[in-house]
Formats: C-alpha cells, structure tokens, sequence
C-alpha cells in the first residue's frame, strides 16, 4: 500500500509539472499510450509510467505488457536527464534496456529539456513584477548558497586536516588504500606459500 | 424450506424475498449518490482511492480496449479506463441504480472526459451485450448488493471476449483478529454514525457495514468464479484482507 501511495504521489508530481509544461504535451505525443516501465535495483522495485495523451499514469507491481524495460540503480537513473548518456551507459552495463529505445529517449528528453516559467505561473498569484522580481531573488539565492557551500566546504576541510589534524587528507587516504592493497597481496602471497609447505 | 430459502436473499443481516434486494439495494444508493464520493473518502480515510490503484494497475487495460465498468457508481475507475483506452477503445459505464449514473456522467463530463464513455442502466445478472464482445470488466464494490451473484459471473463470462479478464475489487475477510475487532468497532459504531452526519442516513451505511459481513470470503468468491467458467482465477488481499482483488480470464 505504502508503494501504491509513493507512485500516485509521483503521478500527480508528473501531472503537476505538465500542467506547468505544456511543451511536455508535444514531446510525448509519438510515444502516446507506450508503457516505460523503470526497474529502481537498489529499492528492487519496478515502475510503470505510461502518457495517455492528457495525462500521467503511474503504477507499481504493473505486470502487462511493456514496450520498454530500464533496470538500473538509482544513481545511475538520475545521470538519464542527459539523453547522450544512454548509449554510453547501456555500454558500461550499468543499465539493462530491453524494448523501443525511442521510448526512453523520449522521457529522458523531456526531463533534460524541462524548463518550467515560474514566474509565469506565479505571476497569475501575485502580479508579473513581484512574480518576476521573486523568481530572480531565489534563483541569486541558490546561486550564492552554492559559492557559500563550497567556502563552507573548504574551510571546514582545511580546519579539520591542517589546524585540529582530526581528519586526512585526501592523498594520505589514497597512500593508506594503496599500502593497505600491498600488505594484502604479501599476506596472500605468504598464505600461499605457507599452503605449499603444509601440503609437502 | 428449501423453497423458502429459494425465495429469500440477505439483505444486510436481514432477510428478504428475492425480487425486494434490488429495489431495496436502489433506494440505499438513491439515498447516498449524492454525497457518495465524499462519504467514501471520509469512511476510508481515502485508502479507496489506492485500492482501485491497484485495480487499474491489474486491469491490462490498453489503447482501443473495450472495458465495461460495472457497478460503477460515481465513475472513479471509468475516468481513469477512458484515458487508457484512448479514441479508438470505449469505457461503459454500467450500474442498476440512475442516480449513480446521474452523478458519474455529471463527474465526468466536468472532467472533460466525453468522447468515449458510454452510460448504461443495466442488471449485473442479465448483461445486455452480445457474447464475446469485451475486453475487460471490473466491478468494483458492487458485486455485494447482486441478488444472485452467480448469474452475475455467468453473464460476466458470457460477454467476455476469449482473453479477457474480469475484475471483482471487493470488501472481503481479514485474517488478523484485532484488525477485525477494530474493523467491526469502527463498521457497527463510527461508520452509522458519519452516515448520519454527513449524508443525513444512519440506517444506509448499517447497511453497508452489515451486506460486507454477509459477502462471501475470498476463497468462496475464487470458487464462485471458477464454477461460472473462469480460469487462472486469483486473488490478492489489501489493507489486511479488508478488501481483495479477485481476477479471472476467459479463455
């Protein structure tokens, strides 16, 4: 039940951003009433979705016929909203594609090309110069939480390895790895000769 | 005695002649039609709406389909159908009772969805279609206020098409004995009373909490569908067994 609640929770979401988007509409037209179905590895779950023309259908536990089949984890899922990668990572088998390529061409394309007007759809609550003004207050916002994060990150990085020598560096944690694989492959290595001198 | 059993049908927990169900069962849902939908979020904390979910999702309904939506009261899975089956399938929207049709068409045609729903006042028991000639049909919290529910999967059966599949979404028997000591608290007590304060009947939704006890378990049911025909009949329980999803092909 919890997992029917999840995909019409994500339905709705994908009917919200169409009512948002209505280029989304023309996008999908030719892959109209095509069933994606998208196998999430790590939740072992699989999900339907499928574009009827007006609007989104999504499913769990969809057991009919499906005209293309994705199986990956959802890391990998995520890097789909660019529609070069596919090839790229069907290649690398970190993704199983069985089915109309097109039809997961199409959906990856429609969330890479996703570029939703807010301040249109806002302007319609509070006036297009308010509406406007917001949209460009947050969007500076975002883009100077981004630049404090990353002095934030670094800052702390630099505290915790150089000042209070709590945390390593990167490198010496790379040295460690590389150390640590060496005196693995001697063990192995005496284990093996060890094994030898036993079995005489 | 035979006889008389024969000539009785329950009605809740009570009985009564078999040709009074029908109008019986009619002037409940004359009674409630108007404030169904609202009463059926408020009685199921809206979960009904994931359980006809599930429904559609095992439905196998495809563009050009045609899929009769029996009992199908105030049109919740007609307006999904209507959308899956595209211009060149149709959904019939079937109940016995005009009122629901009333409301289902009036929800529906503001929703926009016209082109390819038909309306139909029919008995579930006498389908007035030719043999072989649907692709799906559900009937959703209907099939318990069928007088005779085997003519009803008989004449399910027989319209059929070879292939198709039937759908009977409905309130069934838990197995968890204090999920079915809160469900009976909650059915006899809190539902009555909500009856009586949002729809103004009291006596209609007694009604509804007693024909759900009278209904048959979910393996009677499987056994009902495999006598009138049906094959790789199955059944998946939901909410603790408070509703199944029973499934049958024709073949």
């Amino acid at each position: 039940m919890i997992n029917t609640l999840l995909t019409a929770t994500a339905e709705h979401i994908l009917n919200t951003i169409l009512s948002l988007e209505p280029s989304v509409q023309a996008s999908l037209s030719k892959v109209q009433h095509q069933v994606l179905a998208v196998e999430v590895r790590d939740w072992q779950q699989t999900i339907a979705v499928t574009f009827t023309g007006h609007s989104f259908m999504v499913f769990n536990n969809y057991q009919e016929h499906i005209d293309c089949h994705i199986s990956a984890s959802i890391d990998t899922l995520s890097q789909l909203k660019d529609p070069s990668q596919l090839t790229r990572l069907i290649r690398q088998g970190e993704l199983d594609l069985e089915g109309n390529l097109h039809l997961a061409q199409a959906y990856s394309q429609i969330f890479s090309e996703l570029d939703i007007d807010w301040a249109e759809h806002l302007s319609k609550y509070v006036g297009d110069g308010p509406a406007q003004l917001l949209v460009q207050q947050l969007r500076q916002a975002k883009q100077r939480t981004k630049q404090l994060d990353g002095v934030l990150k670094t800052t702390t990085a630099g505290l915790f390895q150089d000042e209070l020598k709590v945390a390593i560096h990167p490198l010496e944690m790379a040295q460690f790895k590389a150390h640590t694989r060496e005196l693995k492959q001697h063990a192995a290595v005496l284990e093996q000769r060890i094994n030898q001198l036993l079995a005489r | 005695m035979k006889e008389s059993q024969q000539n009785t049908t329950d009605f809740g927990y009570k009985t009564v002649a078999r040709e009074e169900k029908a109008s019986m069962v009619a002037d409940v849902f004359h009674s409630v039609a108007a404030k169904y939908d609202i009463m059926n979020d408020l009685m199921s904390f809206g979960i009904h709406r994931l359980w006809k979910r599930q429904a559609i999702a095992c439905s196998g309904v495809r563009k050009g389909h045609t899929v009769l939506d029996l009992a199908g009261g105030t049109g919740d899975l007609t307006a999904k159908f209507s959308q899956l089956v595209g211009d060149t399938g149709r959904v019939i929207l079937g109940d016995i009772n005009d009122s629901m049709l009333k409301v289902g068409r009036d929800k529906l045609r503001d929703l926009g969805l016209v082109s390819n729903i038909e309306y139909v006042q029919m008995n579930a028991e006498a389908l007035p279609f030719p043999d072989n000639s649907i692709d799906v049909i559900t009937i959703a919290f209907g099939l318990r206020n069928v007088t005779d529910k085997d003519a009803a999967l008989r004449s399910m059966y027989r319209i059929l098409k070879p292939g198709g599949r039937l759908l009977i979404l409905e309130f069934s028997k838990t197995d968890s004995e204090a999920l079915s000591k809160i469900y009976d608290f909650y059915s006899f007590n809190l539902l009555p009373t909500m009856g009586k304060l949002v729809a103004n009947d009291s006596e209609s939704y007694r009604y509804l909490a007693e024909s759900i006890r009278m209904h048959p378990d979910q393996e009677t049911l499987k056994g009902m569908m495999e006598t009138a025909g049906f094959e790789q009949t199955s059944y998946q329980n939901m909410t603790g067994g408070i509703v199944a999803l029973h499934r049958g092909f024709k073949y």
